[in-house]
């Protein structure tokens, strides 16, 4: 029994890695192919080894340009989309109201909506009311699917949340302002970036609903849809390698500093085993559970 | 669980409302208010900014920044035209508000061309600030039906369509039947142009595309279809085809000339093969868009890449019939070999069985893309 | 409590921008778009509202294929997600040890590199001079002529590796939850593992299944760039149906149909999950839910 339990359990594990090996398969081979010495204009066969890409890797002025718009979006749906995320997972958490019912409804729909759909429906009201499409109205969608998934994130941190730490400051005669500078940001904090950091990738990413509602704007990932049709240069590898590393550093920062905000925080009796978003896209926040 | 009646009521409410809005109101019908003829685009000092949107691998690195040096324009060359239909749809929302989305030229295919004109989104050229472009355009090209005296298009190369072929994986395909070939099954692409694959597909059964019905482009979408739905033909793509061919993966196509010298990079077997049945000839066209920002500007590019040298210079990139008078001996100067190409400068009797690229008979255009769309959404 | 917190109004002061937003970009779109479904016409002709509710009748017959071969692969994807996402997130959860959170790491990293970048990977991998179909085909699970590029096969396995950690992060946060006493209590009770995990760790892990399932079927259902970088048009899904009409073919009112009829579907499935495990639990409550019971 025991040895056929140690096989069960090592065969777990094993299978484990087999599925990291294959989740991690796909980044190797376009890590691998940044450093590949194309013949012709296709990068898909292995040519030779080459760091040319790397040094030029800013050689194609509308990749950069894409990578720029990209870049200046995400940075403005992150603020807005944290902010207004931030603002309505507070008012789920800490207050009793009639509606919330149709308040989580329409925080979960947008969440389970396929993109294609939401993509179109915002297409066809753009058009309804003969509205340029461009980067305004590519923010206002970013912004519009990142508020759930911020509000998720900062929601399961709040719920956490120990308010006798806010009674006591105010007990020590802090007034509301202070106290919401003082204790509540410093503790959600790790809950917004990560939040913020997940709204980030999250518009980064995005290209099903961009591509209805970009008119002649071109973000990163519709850069890529273009070149793919002609042989994707070598750059967008670069490019992608880069992102994946930024986005482990991220990660283990994340992790290491909710860590360090668990520590601190440690003097809640209470104290839940971090957060569980039951999302995938939440990914920074569970990952530090 | 309280039962959701209130949550239903207001969700109708809503319904009703928009409904309402919806019904009161006609979502803005295509095109411009007002006179579609709209004021040439006056001249003035070129200098400041310049944005193009052209298809990918269609020019080469040096002309633009040669252009900047020589003008001091300084322009923003987007490479954003994938396919006529997509580039028109993206842009179609801001077209409509006399914003060309900071764009002073489009580069677009003969019969999308006359499309954006039609519905009144592009401008008359002022005849006299493109005269020296004008002046250098081959006779051949100056009378297009779509517009006769080209007030409002000028092309920025032409080319042909036929088969693209992997000689060494595909040795026997010559003609349009032999794509039908059950040994080359699964290995097979067209093109998602409509204009490009279906005439093509009508030639190979002795019909002439210039004078073809309805039913004969219904009929050779039919047999299209069968084609896709078989698996016999595995793709209806735009440009992407040439990644499937440089792979390997497709070894005959359905595609444009220029790209197959431009994948000989990648493999040296690839060809251009002019069908037994000839070739489909066509131009994508620079056209100013209504409320571009910088028409002068434009102009000046058109005179630019209307010389014979700076012509050569992009000839000898991308393969496709050079428009301009004059440019053969610049371009032997630069690479003898280009200037024999009959890519580049086709002989009467290497195009003598091509044909313009035909526009499907009007009033049943909608039902026909609709038809062909079908083939590239499967079914 | 402060004074700014007592106010009756507080909590909707709170929500009413964000609500908002979602309400105008997210509610109203969805309202036009059904009521789009009811014009005739197109945007270079005219288009009139005429109440033509033939456009769904049209987006079913003529689409039927494309919306029947949507659930299957979605619904083969979101299976081979379970399989896959199970044994991993128990791993993780209760066999990882030390290395449970670069393992974790190591599972959702990827999947913030680009998904397009992703996919067309995977065009190189599949490809037929690669090396998988060569493995397939010495190991003769591919003919010789066997390819997968443009298959269902990689149509499938695309949708599965996309959509993969939507199905781990719900089963991983269920399970990493679960108080492991609980096991040890079934071991003790049943005295056989296998028993232990189907009474206890199944349930309870459950409503992460099921959270999952959801999660990784609509995303998939609704796909396109895995049908069109890994497909041929004979894949092509419902996704690519409505890309190209409102893209291309500019249909739009039958392209709303369709749409519409996609997220009737998708409601009805939400609505199903809600009436069993609470809207709250999609928002990553499922332990709440389950010590509730």
């Amino acid at each position: 029994m025991k040895a056929v339990n140690w096989i069960r359990e090592r065969g777990v594990m094993i299978f484990a890695i087999l599925v990291v090996i294959y989740t991690l398969l796909p980044i190797a081979v376009i890590i691998a192919f940044s450093f590949n010495d194309p013949a012709g204009k296709f990068n898909f066969t292995w040519q030779g080894f080459t760091t040319q890409y790397w040094g030029d890797a800013f050689a194609i002025s509308d990749l950069n340009k894409a990578m720029l718009t990209s870049l200046e979006l995400a940075a403005a749906a992150t603020i807005i989309a944290t902010i207004l995320g931030t603002m309505i997972a507070l008012a789920l958490v800490r207050y009793q109201f009639r509606g919330r019912r149709m308040a989580n409804l329409l925080i979960v729909i947008p969440m389970t909506s396929p993109e294609v759909v939401i993509g179109a429906a915002l297409l066809s009201m753009f058009v309804y009311f003969q509205v340029s499409t461009g980067f305004i109205t590519l923010l206002i969608a970013h912004i519009m699917f990142s508020i759930s998934f911020v509000v998720v994130v900062v929601r399961s941190r709040l719920i956490g949340f120990d308010r006798r730490l806010e009674e006591a400051a105010r007990d020590l005669g802090a007034d509301a302002s202070t106290t919401f500078r003082t204790v509540t940001l410093p503790l959600i904090a790790p809950g917004l970036i990560s939040a913020a950091l997940l709204a980030f990738a999250l518009s980064l990413d995005d290209f099903v609903i961009s591509n209805f509602n970009s008119g002649t704007t071109v973000t990163f990932p519709l850069y890529i849809f273009g070149a793919a049709q002609r042989g994707i240069p070598v750059q967008v590898n670069v490019f992608a390698t880069m992102l994946f590393m930024l986005t482990v550093v991220a990660m283990v920062v994340t992790v290491l500093q909710q860590r360090r905000a668990e520590k601190l925080a440690s003097v809640r009796p209470d104290q839940e085993d971090g957060t569980t978003p039951g999302l995938p896209a939440s990914a920074p926040a569970t990952a530090t559970s | 669980m309280k039962p959701p009646v209130r949550i239903v009521v207001a969700l109708l409410g809503l319904v009703a409302s928009a409904l309402l809005a919806a019904g009161c109101s006609d979502l803005g019908a295509g095109g411009l208010d007002g006179p579609t003829e709209t004021a040439e685009a006056a001249p003035g000092p070129g200098n400041g900014e310049l944005t193009i949107s052209n298809w990918p691998s269609y020019i080469d690195r040096n002309t633009v920044s040669d252009f900047e040096a020589k003008t001091g324009i300084s322009v923003d060359y987007i490479e954003d035209v994938n396919d006529n239909n997509e580039f028109f749809s993206k842009l179609q929302p801001t077209l409509q508000n006399r914003d060309p989305a900071g764009r002073s030229i489009f580069v677009v295919t003969d019969w999308m061309a006359n499309k954006m004109h039609n519905l009144g989104y592009l401008q008359k050229f002022d005849q006299k600030s493109v005269a020296p472009a004008m002046a250098n355009l081959v006779p051949s090209l100056q009378h297009p039906a779509f517009d006769p005296n080209r007030e409002f298009s000028l092309p920025w190369q032409s080319g042909m369509t036929g088969l693209v072929v992997n000689t060494a994986k595909a040795p026997d395909i010559k003609s349009i039947n032999d794509i039908f070939d059950p040994q080359y099954k699964g290995k097979i692409t067209v093109l998602s142009e409509m204009r490009d694959t279906v005439p093509l597909i009508m030639k190979a059964d002795g019909i002439n595309p210039e004078d073809a019905t309805a039913d004969d482009w219904l009929n050779a979408i039919d047999k299209l279809k069968e084609a896709v739905d078989s698996g016999q033909i595995i793709g209806v793509t735009g440009n992407s085809y040439i990644n499937d061919m440089a792979r390997g993966d497709v070894v005959a196509a359905i595609g444009w000339s220029g790209d197959a010298i431009q994948l000989q990079a990648d493999d040296p077997d690839i060809q251009f093969v002019m069908p037994e049945q000839g070739c489909i000839l066509w131009s994508d066209n620079m056209v100013i868009p209504v409320g571009a920002p910088n028409p002068a500007a434009a102009y000046e590019w058109m005179n630019y890449v209307y010389q014979p040298e700076n012509q050569a210079q992009i000839a000898n990139y991308n393969y496709y019939f050079s428009p301009v008078k004059g440019v053969k001996p610049y371009l032997k100067k630069i690479n003898p070999e280009a200037a024999k190409s009959p890519l580049i400068f086709p002989t009467e009797s290497f195009t003598k069985n091509c044909s313009t690229q035909p526009d499907p008979p009007r009033l049943d255009t909608a039902e026909i893309e609709k038809a062909f769309q079908s083939l590239v959404t499967g079914g | 409590m402060g004074a700014w917190a007592k106010s009756k109004g507080t909590p909707y002061f709170l929500m009413g921008p964000g609500l908002l937003w979602l309400t105008i970009f997210f509610v109203l779109p969805m309202l036009f778009m059904l009521s789009v479904s009811l014009y005739q016409g197109s945007l270079d002709t005219t288009f009139e509202m005429t109440w033509h509710f033939e456009n769904f009748k049209t987006a079913i017959t003529d689409f039927d294929t494309q919306f029947v071969r949507s659930f299957i692969y979605a619904g083969a994807a979101t299976l081979l997600c379970l399989v896959i996402a199970y044994p991993l997130s128990y791993a993780i959860a209760f066999k990882a040890g030390r290395w449970r959170q670069v393992m974790l790491l190591c599972v959702i990293a990827p999947f913030f590199t680009t998904y397009l970048i992703r996919t067309y990977a995977w065009q190189t991998i599949l490809s037929n001079d690669g090396t998988v179909v060569n493995v397939f085909q010495t190991l003769g699970i591919l003919g010789d002529d066997g390819t997968l590029l443009k298959t269902p096969t990689a149509v499938i396995a695309g949708l599965t590796y996309n959509f993969l950690p939507f199905m781990v992060l719900p089963i991983y946060a269920s399970l990493e939850q679960m108080d492991t006493r609980l096991i040890e209590a079934g071991r003790d009770l049943y005295s056989n593992a296998r028993t232990a995990f189907f009474k206890i760790t199944l349930p309870i892990s459950m409503p992460g299944v099921i959270a999952g399932t959801l999660l990784t079927f609509i995303p998939a259902v609704g796909d396109y760039v895995n049908a069109t970088f890994l497909g041929s048009p004979n894949q092509a899904m419902i996704g690519n149906v409505i890309q190209s009409q409102y893209l291309v073919t500019k249909d739009y009112p039958i392209a709303a149909a369709i749409s519409f009829i996609m997220m009737a579907l998708i409601v009805l499935m939400i609505a199903i999950y809600i009436k069993f495990a609470g809207e709250e639990s999609l928002m990553g409550d499922e332990a709440e839910v389950v010590t509730a019971k």
